[in-house]
Formats: structure tokens, sequence, C-alpha cells
């Protein structure tokens, strides 16, 4: 019994060694497959960057224009110290990504972000996906909650009638909300965005704020028009920060893949010269010994 | 109540009317460089219930 199992063990460790053989002598083919292959992939995550790298230059310069129209509609919130009704717990959410991936993690930053928000109570909050992302990200737990889905965004950059014609789409859906708030990644520097949030209220809430009388003469009228152009206005301006961010962090992303495509190359080619060495040696071992052995 | 309000628009729709007008009104050299800003890329979807209902079609689509 014990010596059937010995030499189970041996022809076990026999097979192994024939398998390893085996595999030695057909890696010489398969890396070269694979090292051409690693290239290519090089080849295009490095044609990709140069394409982001002159999307984000645009991206960047069009955001510094759009400074401005955000932090405009974002004032008159703070100045007026805005805050939701408290018997209408309804909130609307936002989500500013784009259809397009291979940009590190700036979709599943915002998507994370919503579902936290989900988490807490997915009763009173509906939620509008910009871009297929996002949706994506959010259909399966919570597909629900979606109301309103834009697709067709981040192969060209936004421009306004984009966000009006979402603004008025979301002013269309009859969904009653006192607050909401808009997701999206703020640009700050090359190398960084942060998921930050902008509010949006509606009109019941923008009347009821204790310190609206520090506007002049305001009648319902003009605070409705106002309203659905700061929704614009600020939709606009989240889908400018967010395109920027995005295409910076595309940046970031396809040159760490280059980099990392190229350590790959390294070691590839050195297991491939050493595999290569290795057959020429054993050849000329069984030559010589061969020759000794006459 | 303003007579646009009165027809069924709200400001975002009267407003991209009012700016449609005025790129139409530029002189064509500045017109061509303002129409590159006028384009739509951006498709609606209903969605209920975890499922697409269909495109939402604004009061102006060619705007």
């Amino acid at each position: 019994m014990l010596g059937r199992v010995g030499n189970l063990t041996t022809v076990l460790a026999q097979n192994v060694q024939k398998q390893q053989q085996q595999r030695g002598m057909a890696t010489l083919k398969s890396i070269s497959i694979r090292l051409k292959s690693v290239k290519n992939i090089q080849k295009i995550t490095q044609s990709m960057k140069m394409v982001s790298a002159a999307k984000y230059a645009r991206a960047e310069r069009e955001l510094r224009a759009v400074k401005p129209i955000g932090d405009g509609a974002k004032q008159f919130y703070e100045k007026a110290e805005i805050a939701a009704l408290p018997d209408v717990p309804q909130k609307l959410i936002i989500a500013i990504t784009s259809d397009r991936g291979l940009c590190g993690a700036c979709h599943t930053s915002v998507a994370r972000h919503i579902r936290l928000e989900l988490n807490k109570d997915d009763q009173n909050i509906k939620v509008v996906c910009v871009g297929d992302k996002s949706r994506a990200i959010l259909q399966r737990i919570y597909g629900k909650n979606i109301i309103l889905a834009g697709n067709e965004i981040g192969r060209l950059p936004p421009t306004f009638i984009d966000a009006s014609k979402l603004a008025d789409a979301i002013l269309n859906t009859n969904y009653q909300f006192s607050s909401g708030e808009i997701v999206y990644n703020r640009f700050k520097s090359v190398v960084s965005y942060s998921t930050t949030t902008l509010p949006v209220f509606s009109l019941a809430s923008v009347t009821a704020a204790p310190k609206l009388s520090i506007y002049d003469s305001l009648d319902d009228e003009v605070i409705q028009s106002y309203l659905e152009f700061s929704l614009a206005a600020l939709i606009f301006y989240a889908m400018k920060e967010g395109a920027c961010s995005e295409q910076s962090s595309r940046m970031t992303a396809m040159d760490n893949a280059s980099k990392n495509a190229g350590e790959m190359i390294e070691k590839l080619t050195l297991t491939f010269n050493r595999t290569r060495q290795a057959v020429i040696t054993r050849e000329l071992i069984e030559i010589i010994s061969g020759a000794s052995a006459l | 109540m303003t007579a646009w309000r009165q027809a069924g628009l709200n400001y975002i729709n009267y407003s991209t009317i009012a700016a449609r007008l005025l790129r139409q009104a530029l002189k064509p050299e500045a017109r061509a460089e303002a129409a590159k800003r006028a384009e739509v890329h951006i498709k609606v979807t209903k969605w209920e219930n975890g499922k697409p209902i269909k495109t939402v079609q604004g009061k102006n689509e060619n705007c």
C-alpha cells in the first residue's frame, strides 16, 4: 500500500517535470506572441494618452470660462440661506458622469457617493443619471430610483444646450422635490479631483428661505424663471468640471498603463532572451555529449 | 404672467429660443463659431421601475 503511494508520487513528480519542460520549450513562441501583444497595447494606451491630453487642454480652457457661471448660481443659494423644507423629504440627485470608461475611478467615486446616500434612505431619493457609466453602476441595485438617464455625453465637450435640455427634462418629470444635489468631480489640478456636490432647491424651498428679503424686487415669477435658469447653469458648470477631471484622470490612467506595459515588456524580453539561450545551450550539450559518446 | 409662460414654455425653452435667434442674426463670420456651441449631443431617457421608457423629446428639438 505504502509502496504504491510512493510510486504514485514519483509518477506525479515526473509528470510535473515533463509538463514544465514542455512549457519551457513552448514558451519561446508564446513569449514572443505575448511580447508583441503587450507592445501593441502600449502603443494604444500611449496614443489614448495623447488624445486625452489634447482634449484635457481644451476642457480646462473652457472650464475657466464657465467657472463664473457656476459661482454665480451657487452664491444665490448661500446668500439667501436656503434650506430644504423639513416637511417635504423628497430629494433629487443628479449624477454627472460620462459614457466613456478607462479614466481611473472618477465615475465610480460619483456612483459611490450616491450609493451611500441611497443606502441611508432609498424611499425619498430619486436619481438622474447623466452618462452611461453612472447608470450602469446604479441600475442593478437602485434601478427603481432612477427617473431620468442621459447618454451620448462625453464624446464631445458638453454645451449649454445639452445642459438646458437635461434641465428641461428634469423640470418636466413632475417629481416634487424640496432639495437636491448635483454630484460631480470637481477639478483641482491635472492629477487630482474631488467628488463634490452642488445644492439645488425647489421654488417652495426658496420662497420659504429666511434671508430672501436681501434681494430686492422679487416676485414668484422672477424666482421661478431664475431657478429654472440656475438649474441649467449649475448642470452646465458641473458637466464642464466633470469633463475636465475625466480627461485629466484618463490622461493619468493611460500614462500609468503605458508605464506598466513598458515594465512588462522589459520582463518579457528578459525571459525571452533567457529561454532562447537555454534552448541553445541544451542543443549544444546534446551535440557535444553525442559526439563524445561516439 | 408672461406670454411665453402662458404658452407652456419655461425659462429654459424661452432662453434657448432667444439664443437661437441671436445666433442666426450674427454676421456670417461669427455665426460659424457660434453654431459650434449650439449643438446638442445628449439623449435623455425617462426611467420607471428600473426600466427605460422612452426618449424625452424636447419642446424645441432642433434648438
